[in-house]
Formats: C-alpha cells, structure tokens, sequence
C-alpha cells in the first residue's frame, strides 16, 4: 500500500504546481480563476495528508468557498472580453523570476530545516489542561498565542473599514437570467451553513473546527443569500446596529485582555477556572465578526443605509 | 476493505488529475466550472474515504464543509459570471466569450 500512498503525493504535489503555474500564468482570467479555486481545493486535500486537519478546514471554507465566490464576482464586474488576456511571456521576467523563485525555495529548505525539531507541541500538550480547551490548535489560538489572533482580527476589522472607506457598494446589474430556483436554493442552504457553523464553533473546544472556519461558514452563507436577493442590511438603522457585529471580535478580546488584570492576573491570561468560559464566549465573538467582515468584504464598498426597492434585483 | 479504499483513493485523485485536461482545454467557461463542480464532488469523496483509512473522523468535518461550499462557488459563476456572458450577447449566438 506505500506504493499507493507515494502515488497519490506526487499527483497532488504535481497538480499543485500545474494549478500554480496555470493560476498565475494563463491567457485567460477566468481559466486563472478556476485554477485558483481547485488550487484551494487540492490545497485541502494536502493539509490532511500532512495531518493538518484544522488547516484543511479553514482551506476549505476559505480557500475554496469564500475566495471562488470573490474572485468569480469580481470577474463578473469585469469587461468580459478577456479572450486572448495578455499571458506573461516576456522572457526577461522569467530570466528574474525564475532563479528568485529557486532562491525563495532554497531559502524556506533552508529554514524549515532550521527549525527547532520537536516543535512546541510537548508543551502545548503539557499545559493543555490549563487551556479550558481539548483541542491543542484551539487552545493557542486562543489562550496561549491569544495576543496574535487579537490582531488577526483587527487585520480584518481595518481590511472592512478601508474597503468602505473607498466608495458606496456597487450595485449589481439586473440579472439576465430570472431563475425561481435561487431564492429558493437561499433558503433551504441558509440554515444549512447557520446549522453547520454552530456545530464547528462548538467543535473547535474538543476537536479541528473553532471560529475561523465557523466565522468563515456562516459568513459563505451570507454571500449566498446576498447572491439570491437578499438585502445587506449591515447599514440600515432599520434593522438595528448589525455593523457592531463587526468590531465585537477585537472589542471582545480587548475587553478580556485587560479586564483579566483587575483579577490581578498578567495581561491575557485567563484566570484557569474561567478560561473554558472565557475561550467559547472569545470563539462566538471573534466567529461572529469574522462571519460579518467576510460579508462586507464581499460587498466591495459601504452597503447604503437606505433601500428604495423592495430587494436589491429590481 | 482499507486497502480497497486506499486504491479508491488514489483512483479519485486520477481522475481529478485527468479532468484538468477540460480545465485546460475547455471550450467554454461552463465546461471549465463543471470539471471543477466535478473535482469538488471527488475531493468530498477522498476526504470521506480517508476520513475512513486513516480513523480520522474530523476529516468528515472537512468533507460536510467542502459539500456545503462547492454549492456557493457554482452559484456565484451562474449569476455573477454567466448572466453577464449571456446578456449582451443575444443576437449572437448564445456562446460565451470566456475563454
């Protein structure tokens, strides 16, 4: 069965790069496009094989769920007479690129056979029981390394304010085919992903799962419904504060960060007793903000507060 | 029945290897999008299956959300990229201009 086993690595290694190179190279945006998304895809599937199931998942929903409906929105914006497109074939770029890109190769070899052998697991694993948490990626995420995901979450709180700040959401055009099978498809999937999203942030204490790829379900299933008509009412003062929804992650996490040190304990660390608590109510916030700058970000500019049409296809 | 399934395996991952060749070939967008509605579909099934071999149950985590989400890509290329292909274009024939 090791022959077997071999086999399949070297496929997924080769089509990794064809998909690359494919992705990066070919005349043609919306062929780079789907080479991009099955890269995602594949991507996956060789994070499980290097035994990285919490990886595979946020790949999955991100890379290959959230990223495809981006780019292929972002394409259909685009002038759609992109046949010839212009490929990169100047031969003075590859004479650069090509020796840099073996040079980047040679440095990351290099580096990743620096790297400290047995890692930080044994004392991931040693003080797990003070974590609150069963799941060792959970709990550096968001116990131990917590300070890193607090500014990962500002990372996406800025990237939504600087994507507003540029200018109203552009609206899309009026549909050219009317199909009644999409609001219905909206309904019946919404659910789905909200269900889903709650089992994985439930998950993410005991097992691979937790708030990014939660926030990144949840956030897919708003994409959805905004592709089948639904309104973004991130805005709208009709439908109540929503938009606090995304700065709570990073309000939430600096809340906890300072609040433990009226407890007398140092800055971001949780008292042990509190720290499962602690950890699932962080997961629902940071899963929550994640879910709604995922939403925003999609919409492409500031959402308008006021709606004049019944929906946003008229 | 694992070694079985580890050929299945390795089977599936043939096949998505052999349906780049659409992807490359095309003719159209709509071919493209399909072969990669049909890689979606094999990756779910070699999740499930070494989800199976190697006893790894979180892997049907990974399968439930690449199911769940191959549904928004395609729903995304028949509104955001097909529409638009099929809208200016109807005195011509309804072809695509996406290469």
């Amino acid at each position: 069965m090791g022959g077997v086993v071999l086999v399949f690595d070297v496929l997924l290694a080769a089509a990794l790069i064809w998909l690359a190179w494919q992705a990066t190279h070919t005349p043609g945006l919306f062929r780079a496009v789907i080479s991009f998304i099955i890269f995602g895809l594949l991507m996956a599937l060789a994070w499980v094989r290097l035994e990285a199931p919490d990886i595979a998942l946020a790949e999955a929903a991100i890379g290959a769920g959230a990223t495809g409906a981006l780019l292929l929105s972002a394409l259909g914006r685009l002038a759609v007479t992109d046949e010839a497109g212009t490929p990169w074939q100047e031969r003075a770029d590859l004479t650069f690129w090509i020796p840099a890109g073996l040079a980047l190769l040679g440095l990351l070899t290099l580096a990743a056979w620096y790297l400290p052998s047995p890692g930080l697991g044994q004392e991931v694993q040693a003080s797990l029981p003070d974590s609150g948490v069963q799941n060792p990626v959970t709990a550096v995420l968001l116990n131990f390394r917590a300070f890193d995901t607090l500014l990962e979450i500002g990372v996406l709180l800025l990237a939504t304010i600087a994507i507003w700040s540029l200018g109203p959401m552009p609206m899309p055009g009026a549909q050219a085919i009317i199909s009644p099978v999409l609001p219905a498809l909206g309904r019946i999937l919404f659910p789905m992903f909200a269900l889903v999203s709650i089992y994985l942030l439930w998950r993410g204490s005991h097992a691979p799962g937790g708030a990014f790829s939660a926030g990144a379900v949840i956030g897919a299933g708003g994409i959805l419904s905004i592709l089948a008509g639904a309104r973004p009412w991130l805005t709208g003062s009709a439908y109540g504060p929503w938009r606090v929804l995304l700065s709570l992650g990073l309000s939430a996490m600096l809340a906890v960060a300072l609040g433990v040190i009226v407890l007398g304990q140092p800055f971001f660390a949780y008292p042990t007793h509190l720290a499962g608590t602690i950890v699932l109510l962080l997961e629902l916030a940071a899963g929550l903000s994640i879910a709604m700058s995922l939403v925003a970000l999609y919409l492409a500019g500031q959402p308008p507060t006021h709606w004049d049409g019944e929906s946003l296809r008229q | 029945m694992t070694e079985l399934f580890t050929v299945l395996v390795g089977l599936l991952l043939l096949n998505i290897v052999v349906g780049l060749a659409r992807v490359l070939r095309g003719p159209s967008a709509i071919d493209r999008m399909l072969a990669s509605e049909m890689f979606s579909t094999s990756a779910v099934a070699i999740l499930l299956l070494m989800a199976f071999i190697l006893d790894k149950h979180e892997l049907l985590d990974v399968a439930l959300v690449l199911a769940l989400l191959a549904a928004l890509t395609v729903v995304t290329f028949v509104i955001r990229v097909w529409s638009e292909l099929e809208a200016p274009k109807s005195d011509n024939d309804p072809g695509d201009t996406l290469k």
